[in-house]
């Protein structure tokens, strides 16, 4: 059993570049920044969805979709920043975007007043897993005093079991905002095997095509292998 | 309209500008120092010792070294960046923007790590002489986090340059220049706010000298403030900072450290008092924005033949214009801060009166900053922001002439 409403995707391979590694806490400045200024409009946006829920059972879609474009970003300065993936990520938490996706629901869910009203309640035993856990990972990404970043300098690969760390870190903070944001009422699970899809991609619905291309090139084939 | 009186349009409107620049350039270069006045030939090794002036010229010909590769070194590395930067596009998952600003900062990492030998160097050079305290590593990690500033900054004008650029090609320039401006503004009304000053608490009578330079100036007092410098630099150094209700003077704690005596640090203030009275800093908003028009035209320009500002490929090239262009106005800017500075220290002549204590500085500033008094011709071209030690007091004894001292 792996399912879960929110999963991560990672489809990029292991390769880095060193210079960017070297750099990537300063690349990673601007979104930073950027992600304080969307964080406090989101914030507001999350307050506004949980009234909506409470009054109607389900969170507005419009204020979801906001609120999942914000954790998606988030969830993609952090895959940059722990060397999980290797392209600077872009600023608009646009899916299909970043070879490092977090999955999540399109249309709200029915969800339980009692389990929206306690929310911020129920969230503490998730968030406290993630403090043991997850929070003292992060240090071995940490420029100088990480391994992770001596190795990815090194090697100009990150290993693939630093990789898979960060990516769980990774997916364990999705769900555990997913949940605390309202967009699933899907309790976080901290097992590395529910919710996480190595080497898949996200499956986007493709638009309608009005009209055929005339000469349509073949799409590029991801470079990543796929990796169970 | 036909083609040819479209062209004597443009030229009009061309000369109209130009005029314009002309006239606007000419009053900020004016200042109240005495167009006629002749500065003396002064014997500074007469002054500090010859064994001083030996000092001080070995100590700024070698600093003058790193200068030149400090100017050269950029243009030679962006250059190089511009002809393969767009290799890093490959780098980046973001949009046009995005990876604009990822070649930009990717630009300026690699600029900061050509120049860390030269850095490294010319700080071995600084603590040689016992003017700069950091320490090596210091340095280095402490350079290293400035980037993130850095990077801050150069995201910023990547975003407000390509963004109007995606709006109004070509002519962004128009819309991207009155944005800098604005933004050179904003910085330096805040400067006083960022910098860390401190009350000036221990030096009442400073502040009560100030007081009365002020009257005597006739401008408002300015808030007197101390900035902590002491562990990083034994350099002397004051600033007048801010606009309007942000003006300030900010004293190194390095000139406060008793190597001065008060008739001195009086002439410092009424020399920082001089810049507020003259409007000084609003002068150099006024000179900067005189010359952000035309190089943002000019980057315009030159970027086009990498598709314009509004894809990343012409980022690369975008770095290496913007600081190929600000080394070549160099010269012309340094030269009209020099001309502020000699005004402000003619202003706090006048209002101290006391051409001695002046004399006595600037003898000073030879031996605690080891500045060569009377550097070659090219130095003050490249990298005088004020008039020579030797020029400083030769003013001096010009005044004195003048006043029959």
């Amino acid at each position: 059993m792996n399912e879960h409403p929110i999963t991560l995707h990672v489809m990029d391979d292991l390769r880095r570049s060193r210079l960017t590694v070297f750099f990537r806490p300063l690349l990673s400045v601007p979104h930073i920044i950027w992600l304080y200024l969307w964080g406090a409009v989101a914030g507001i946006a999350v307050i506004i969805n949980w009234f909506v829920a409470l009054f109607i059972g389900r969170p507005a879609k419009s204020l979801q979709s906001f609120i999942a474009a914000y954790l998606r970003y988030v969830i993609t300065v952090g895959a940059y920043l722990l060397y999980v993936a290797n392209p600077f990520p872009g600023f608009t938490g646009e899916p299909g975007s970043y070879p490092v996706e977090l999955e999540l629901p399109t249309e709200p869910q029915k969800q339980s007043r009692w389990k929206t009203f306690f929310r911020i309640v129920l969230v503490y035993p998730a968030l406290l897993v993630a403090a043991i856990s997850i929070y003292p990972v992060v240090f071995l990404f940490f420029p100088l005093i990480g391994f992770a970043w001596w190795a990815t300098m090194i090697t100009g690969r990150t290993p693939r079991g630093f990789r898979d760390l960060g990516a769980n870190a990774l997916r364990y903070m999705g769900q555990i905002y997913g949940y605390y944001y309202l967009i699933t009422d899907t309790y976080p699970c901290s097992s590395p095997y529910v919710g996480m899809a190595l080497g898949s991609p996200v499956v986007v619905e493709a638009p309608v095509a009005v009209e055929a291309p005339v000469a349509a090139e073949e799409p590029p084939a991801p470079e990543a292998p796929a990796e169970k | 309209m036909t083609k040819s009186s479209r062209r004597l349009l443009g030229l009009l409107i061309f000369g109209a500008l130009a005029g314009c620049w002309l006239y606007a350039a000419s009053r900020l270069w004016a200042t109240s120092v005495p167009d006629d006045l002749k500065l003396p030939h002064v014997d500074v090794g007469a002054l500090v010792g010859a064994s001083e002036l030996h000092r001080a010229q070995h100590f700024s010909f070698v600093l003058d070294l790193f200068g030149l590769a400090g100017l050269l070194l950029p243009l030679i590395v962006l250059a190089l960046y511009a002809k393969w930067g767009h290799r890093f596009i490959g780098e980046s998952a973001a949009g046009p923007i995005g990876t604009g600003m990822l070649l930009a900062m990717l630009g300026i990492a690699i600029l900061w790590m050509a120049m860390l030998p030269s850095n490294v160097a010319q700080l071995w050079w600084l603590r040689r002489y016992g003017i700069v305290r950091t320490g090596y590593a210091e340095m280095v990690i402490g350079t290293w986090f400035a980037l993130g500033a850095e990077f801050l900054g150069i995201c910023l004008i990547i975003l407000i340059v390509m963004g109007f650029a995606r709006l109004l090609g070509d002519r962004w320039w128009l819309a991207g220049a009155p944005v800098f401006v604005a933004i050179g503004l904003l910085v330096t009304f805040v400067q006083p706010y960022m910098s860390g000053l401190k009350p000036l608490n221990d030096h009442p009578a400073l502040v009560q000298a100030e007081q009365r330079l002020a009257k005597r100036e006739g401008v408002k007092a300015v808030p007197l403030k101390v900035e902590d410098v002491g562990g990083l630099t034994t350099a002397p150094n004051a600033e007048a900072m801010g606009l309007g209700p942000s003006r300030r003077i900010g004293l190194w704690s390095t000139i406060l450290d008793g190597r001065f005596s008060q008739g001195e640090l009086e002439v410092v203030v009424a020399h920082e008092l001089a810049h507020h009275k003259h409007n000084d800093l609003w002068k150099g908003l006024g000179w900067y924005a005189l010359f952000v028009f035309p190089i943002a035209y000019l980057i315009a320009r030159v970027t086009r033949r990498r598709g314009g500002m509004a894809v990343p490929l012409a980022v690369p090239l975008f770095l290496f214009a913007w600081v190929g262009l600000a080394t070549a106005t160099l010269p012309i800017d340094n030269a009209f801060s020099r001309r502020l500075e000699a005004e402000a220290d003619w202003t706090a002549l006048q209002a101290t009166n006391n051409p001695q204590a002046a004399k006595a500085l600037f003898v000073s500033f030879v031996r605690t900053t080891n500045e060569n008094p009377n550097p070659p011709f090219w130095d003050p071209i490249l990298f005088g922001s004020h008039p020579t030690e030797a020029q400083r007091i030769g003013m001096v004894e010009a005044w004195q002439a003048r006043n029959g001292g």
